[in-house]
């Protein structure tokens, strides 16, 4: 079909002269201010970071981009802020990020906009645009993603889409940087305010008369005026807001008049409004890509697969487990050298270095080394499951699986997208909260975040198998097993209860959006993974460096008259006598000693230590402090052991693909010194109840942060106290149970 | 040709927008991606355990669960 050129003439704003001034500003602004707004996932962050070599995070996700972000760079002798602002459907706004680009329009005080179009999706794209252009502010379009729409057989004519909206059309492919040179030329330059859409009479006669009631007034631009006027008669909530807080309230009373006047002929703005621009839309984008044969797209191909009625569901399962067995394999070898050579070689260093300040050294080599070491030796497992991570939501995988979890968790009050972050949250909880940010309502990201630490996190594993090697050698694996069903079976219990009770559904309606499959390039995976773990690493740094010294010091403080500082043994110290005055508390649970009490209080800092609090506390073991080595000879080891990793690693991937055997850990340490002593001190019972305690009691430290940074600190405690309280009613219950059976 | 609910399309279906209820919990943001009237509107798949429904309007795909499409009335 050849689609004629638009059949509506464009509107003619009353206010079009005051708004030609919106143009002489941005020729004049030395500083010009341009805000970068399109339909979600069209690329603008990777458009900016290709105009401003900045690093702004991107993803095949919507909802990449939350808050606004400012970038700058130089232009023609200008220096220009480029703003940064979560994709939008429209101008109207649904979720918190879109208040947020609307709120920027409004308030920003731009000299242009520069709008990003998915060059595959120009209807809906050119959706948003008419509706920037009822925002009478001068418009530049970057037509974004061409590469990818004529891979989909869509050919856009950008002169022709140029010539029919009336602003200038630049071509970019920004992933590649194509493209993008002309892009500031063209916005700071060339933009212009456009054509406008012309809606039905009624509309029109409406917006006439409340933009009339705007004239003159100063906190209402003349470019706002006919922006203000349309989302009024659309009722969109926000804006009425906004307008009766600061004094225009008169405004709002005559747009309910005049929606009484309108219902009464029958029209409901809202729609004659989005059927008015969409008519337009299509028919500009029908006349700029004239459609070629719609081709299966890549898209389609993958998705009948990864959403296949029988074989959707075993695949995502099958990728899941692949992502940890890679984490794991891939990354133990490192673990091993960071808490192994690495550590003795800087402990050899440190206690060589400070032979003079025994206290000092003892801090050092007993509690700061192995404390931070053990963190940070969970470095390279974050690293690479971060990028298996990243690499599956770039490449749009994730919002399929969340399509296909729906269903199962619609059953306890949430909905597919919630799986992510309770996925996330095996590997380790603290990257898992900051994943409930993708979530759209508040009540969703607080319930899921509340949820999460009940997700046996990869640090609780070490803790169980030296359990199950000890107490139950034959059924080890299976023990392992029960605790992640366990724990996960916990969270969806109680998202079904405090959904019932705290945090209410918000609204209802679930919409899912399936983003095209895009191949994620390796560059856009590096940052993405790197700046995730760094920031894991700057906590190890600060919080966990605080809490083992603060555990050190409690340890060396004697509590019995006659041992001095330092040299007191665990159980005289004030740390254990501590322990000992809490123990009462877990006697009903079967393991009220102090030992066992008292390792429970550093796995609050990181779940890691509590089989090593365990080991110090049951073997009296003081840690045989490795000798100090030569500068070049530690060196020399750490490079080879190094070197070591690097090929224990590779080698591993092939096993990859193995059958899973979490056996093969367990054996290993079957008859550790640590696992003879636990054997003496619990029975069966009391050491399945120690573990359901230790699955559920508490998030660690780092967790808690994370809870505290998201959703504040009473959000934080109050999680931590309701854990504590439900492990120990699970711990109680298992022990009786187990004790009726065993 | 009287109007369904969108509900009722198998699979492969292609029907036209006729109206969504004023009771839709998503009607505006719907509207916003398409659902207006005569738009022609594809069920893709039903997710593996029955919900929700992926739908194609326009160049998008995205999924909504059958509560929703219940109150999306089409015409084939
Ligand atoms: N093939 C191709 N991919 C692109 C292009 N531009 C961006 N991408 C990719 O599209 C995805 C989305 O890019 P972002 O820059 O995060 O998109 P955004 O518009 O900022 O998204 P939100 O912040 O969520 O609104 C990323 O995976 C990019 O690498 C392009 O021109 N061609
Ligand atoms: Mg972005």
């Amino acid at each position: 079909m050849t689609a004629p050129a638009v059949t509506r003439p464009p509107t003619l704003i009353p206010d079009e002269a005051a708004c030609a001034d919106t143009l002489a500003r941005l020729k004049a602004a030395r500083e010009p201010r341009v805000v970068v707004v399109g339909n979600p996932n069209v690329g603008k962050t990777t458009l900016i970071n290709a105009l401003a070599g900045t690093n702004l995070k991107v993803g095949n996700w919507s909802g990449v981009t939350v808050e606004k972000r400012e970038a700058h760079l130089n232009h023609a002798g200008r220096r220009v802020h480029l703003l940064d602002l979560p994709g939008a459907y429209s101008l109207s706004p649904h979720t918190p990020e879109e208040l947020i680009t609307r709120t920027a329009l409004l308030d920003e005080a731009p000299d242009a906009v520069l709008n990003v179009l998915d060059a595959g999706n120009l209807e809906r794209n050119l959706y948003l645009t008419l509706q920037l252009m009822d925002y009478r502010l001068p418009v530049a379009v970057a037509l974004n993603l061409v590469d990818e729409a004529r891979e989909k057989g869509v050919q856009v004519d950008s002169r022709a889409l140029s010539r029919l909206l009336g602003v200038p059309v630049v071509e970019t492919v920004a992933s590649r940087a194509r493209g993008t040179d002309t892009v500031l030329d063209s916005a700071l330059g060339h933009a212009t305010l456009g054509i406008g859409v012309r809606y039905p009479e009624a509309i029109e006669r409406a917006v006439e008369a409340l933009s009339t009631r705007m004239v003159g007034v100063d906190t209402l631009p003349p470019h706002a005026h006919r922006y203000l006027a349309l989302t009024l008669l659309e009722g969109d909530p926000s804006v009425r807001g906004r307008l009766n807080a600061t004094g225009h309230a008169a405004l709002v009373q005559a747009a309910n008049a005049q929606l009484l006047e309108l219902d009464t002929q029958g029209l409901d703005p809202l729609i004659e409004i989005a059927e008015a621009r969409y008519a337009l839309a299509g028919d500009i984008a029908r006349a700029a890509a004239p459609q070629a044969q719609a081709r299966r797209t890549v898209t389609e191909r993958l998705d009948a697969l990864a959403l296949h009625p029988w074989l959707g569901i075993p695949l995502f399962l099958a990728l899941v487990l692949l992502v940890f067995r890679l984490t794991f394999t891939v990354a133990a070898p490192f673990v091993d050298l960071i808490g192994g050579p690495l550590q003795d070689t800087l402990t050899g260093w440190a206690s060589a270095a400070l032979s003079w300040f025994p206290l000092a050294r003892d801090l050092v080599t007993g509690a700061i080394i192995p404390g931070v070491g053990t963190v940070l030796s969970f470095l390279p497992t974050l690293l690479v499951l971060y990028l298996a991570m990243s690499f599956l939501e770039d490449s749009g995988y994730m919002a399929r699986a969340a399509f296909l979890m729906d269903r199962a968790m619609r059953s306890v009050g949430l909905d597919g997208r919630a799986f992510i972050p309770l996925i996330l949250g095996f590997g380790c909880n603290v990257p898992a909260v900051y994943a409930t940010r993708t979530l759209e309502r508040r009540s969703d990201r607080l319930l899921v975040s509340m949820i999460l630490p009940f997700m046996s996190c990869s640090a609780r594993l070490p803790v169980y198998v030296v359990f199950a090697a000890a107490l139950f050698p034959r059924q080890a694996s299976l023990l392992v097993w029960a605790m992640y069903t366990l724990g996960m079976l916990v969270a969806l219990a109680f998202a079904f209860v405090l959904r019932r009770t705290s945090y209410p559904a918000e609204g209802s309606g679930v919409l899912l959006e399936l983003p095209p499959y895009r191949f994620p390039t390796a560059q856009v995976l590096w940052k993405h993974a790197w700046r995730r773990t760094a920031s894991f690493a700057r906590r190890a740094r600060t919080t966990v460096l605080a809490t083992v010294a603060g555990v050190w010091l409690l340890l060396a403080i004697p509590a019995v008259s006659g041992a001095s500082f330092a040299t007191v043994a665990p159980q005289d110290s004030l740390f254990g006598r501590v322990s000992q005055a809490m123990s009462p508390i877990f006697a009903p649970l079967g393991f009220g000693t102090w030992q066992a009490t008292g390792a429970l209080v550093p796995g609050f800092i990181a779940k890691e230590v509590v089989v090593g609090t365990l080991g110090q506390i049951y073997l009296g073991e003081q840690a045989a402090r490795p000798a100090a080595l030569g500068l070049v000879d530690g060196v020399v080891q750490a490079g080879r052991a190094t070197w070591d990793a690097v090929v224990a690693s590779v080698s591993a991937i092939p096993t990859i693909l193995a059958l899973p055997s979490l056996n093969a850990d367990a054996t290993g340490d079957l008859n550790t010194p640590l696992a003879t002593a636990l054997a003496r001190a619990f029975t069966p019972a009391s050491g399945l109840s120690y573990l359901v305690f230790v699955l559920l009691y508490t998030p660690c430290i780092a967790t808690v942060g994370a809870l505290a940074q998201e959703h504040g600190r009473r959000f934080a405690w109050t999680t931590v106290a309701y854990q504590l309280a439900t492990a120990w009613v699970a711990a109680f219950l298992v022990y009786l149970i187990a004790r009726a059976v065993l | 040709m009287p109007d369904v609910p969108l509900d009722s399309l198998a699979p492969g279906q292609t029907a036209h927008v006729v109206a969504l209820d004023p009771a839709h919990p998503l009607r505006r943001r719907l509207m916003e991606l398409g659902f207006v009237r005569g738009a022609p509107v594809t069920v893709v798949r039903r997710a593996p355990l029955g919900d929700p429904v992926e739908l194609r309007i326009g160049a998008t795909l995205l999924a909504l669960r059958a509560d929703d499409l219940r109150l999306i009335r089409v015409r084939a």
